[in-house]
């Protein structure tokens, strides 16, 4: 299976801010983020495991991105959407089956179709 | 996926990927004038914009036991409002004609062409077919000529369905698709060489700010209502020009649009129906266009006995001392547009 690793996606989203702010340097976004910058550098090569909901939740803030999005790529399911997959968790699963293998202009429109039934 | 219907926009969207990627067929539902019943034979009236259109689905525990099992659609309609059936087949740009359907059309389960009741699969001279029939706005009842779709309440005895059936049983109207077969569209319609072909649908409808009036017409208060025959109106039903072996009959599509009584509509979806159209008279007197269409190339079907034999809600109002029609005022059509012809407007509605 081919996917994005957390670190490959937020290096590659800093270093297209970086070509236009410098400010975006491993150093610069460490200090933005509150982190060192050797734990940056490390989060980016994946050498170290993703951090805290709350840390990726500040990526999203300065790099511009979905929160949700850093989330599934950290391999978690974001706080808001637990609810609703708690709610209906067979029916995610089924669509998360369906959907899983289908090009993404497939399913960008979710489908309603009109229930027929017995007269 | 065998068939899909999706309901976008207020219409409903057959689609038959299966068949063919031009199989789309959209049909919607147009508020219109409700002609004067009053035996006098009346032009196109105009299409005043789509009713609004729901799944009866998300209104599951508001609506009757009874709609729920049948599945659908609902729209809303004022006691005695009139509307008319938009056919709109889908041009692909590169073929010389819109992809052909076979639609069979109920109210109550009692066909709209023939007044035979609902039977499964396709019967001859039980259709109309798209492109060709671009609008069906009420019963055959003689060639040429049709009596006008009038919302009543079920169960007072007004609808073609209790007319025909004596049952008050199931209202709303009835669709049911089928997709000319693959491989006769394609002989009959290759793809062309470019430039390119445009086509488009035919205009038989604008917005007109001002010419609404709030409804006066609160009789009954029953959510369901079915359909009845009211005033007589010119309109040529088209005989199906292909073979019946054209059709694919192993697939098709079809719905059960349930018309809920307007004043119901809002406790039941939290949202305001539409207010009533103009009366006829209103619209004459402000000079608004009428509408003709005919096509000498194709023929028309005749109207059945059983159809012909309905009484109107204007007859049955009579018969039987009730007042349903809020106004029954004739008027004289002054302008008439004509939108028969090869010099047609196609560039109208696109789907």
């Amino acid at each position: 299976v081919d996917f994005k690793n957390f670190g490959d996606y937020i290096r590659e989203l800093r270093e297209a801010k970086r070509s236009k702010d410098r400010s975006f340097s491993v150093r610069g976004l460490a200090k933005k983020l509150k982190i060192q910058a050797s734990y940056l550098s490390r989060l980016e090569s994946g050498s170290a495991p993703p951090p805290s909901n709350e840390v990726i939740r500040k990526f999203a803030i300065e790099l511009k991105t979905e929160a949700s999005v850093l989330m599934f790529l950290a391999g978690r399911i974001p706080e808001d959407l637990i609810p609703f997959i708690k709610k209906r968790p067979s029916f995610f699963n089924e669509l998360i089956e369906q959907v899983k293998d289908l090009p993404e202009q497939a399913v960008l429109r979710v489908v309603r179709e009109v229930r027929d039934g017995k007269w | 996926v065998k068939t899909m219907l999706e309901l976008q926009n207020n219409q409903l969207v057959f689609n038959f990927p299966e068949v063919h990627e031009n199989a789309r067929l959209t049909i919607n539902f147009q508020r219109t004038l409700r002609i004067p019943d009053d035996g006098k034979r009346y032009p196109l009236p105009p299409g005043l914009g789509n009713f609004p259109m729901k799944h009866i689905d998300d209104h599951r525990n508001r609506i009757p036991k009874e709609w729920l099992k049948r599945g659908g659609v609902m729209i809303p309609m004022y006691q005695s409002e009139a509307l008319w059936i938009h056919f709109s087949s889908n041009y692909a740009s590169n073929r010389s004609h819109a992809y052909p359907f076979a639609i069979k059309v109920a109210t109550g389960k009692v066909s709209a062409i023939t007044g035979e009741k609902w039977e499964k699969g396709l019967n001859k001279k039980d259709y109309v077919i798209a492109p060709e029939q671009p609008w069906l706005d009420g019963y055959v009842v003689e060639k040429n000529m049709i009596r006008q779709f009038v919302a009543t309440p079920l169960g007072m005895g007004f609808t073609a369905e209790e007319q025909i059936t004596k049952k008050a049983e199931f209202g709303g109207i009835q669709i049911e698709v089928f997709p000319m077969k693959r491989e006769i569209f394609e002989k009959r319609f290759p793809v062309l060489p470019p430039p390119q072909y445009s086509g488009g649908g035919i205009i038989r409808g604008f917005s007109m700010p001002g010419v609404y009036t709030m409804s006066l017409n609160t009789i009954s208060c029953n959510a369901s209502m079915g359909m009845a025959p009211g005033g007589m109106m010119t309109q040529q039903i088209f005989d199906d020009p292909y073979n019946f072996e054209d059709w694919d009959t192993k697939y098709h599509d079809r719905c059960f649009v349930h018309l809920m009584n307007s004043m119901t509509w809002r406790a039941v979806t939290g949202e305001n129906p539409p207010i009533t159209p103009t009366t006829s008279a209103e619209y004459e007197r402000r000079g608004l266009p009428w509408f003709d269409f005919y096509n000498d190339d194709l023929k028309a079907l005749d109207g059945t006995k059983k159809l012909k034999g309905l009484k109107s809600v204007a007859k049955m109002e009579k018969k039987k001392n009730v007042k349903i029609l809020p106004e029954n005022q004739s008027v004289k059509p002054g302008k008439i547009i004509n939108l028969s012809g090869k010099n047609q407007v196609r560039d109208g509605k696109w789907v």
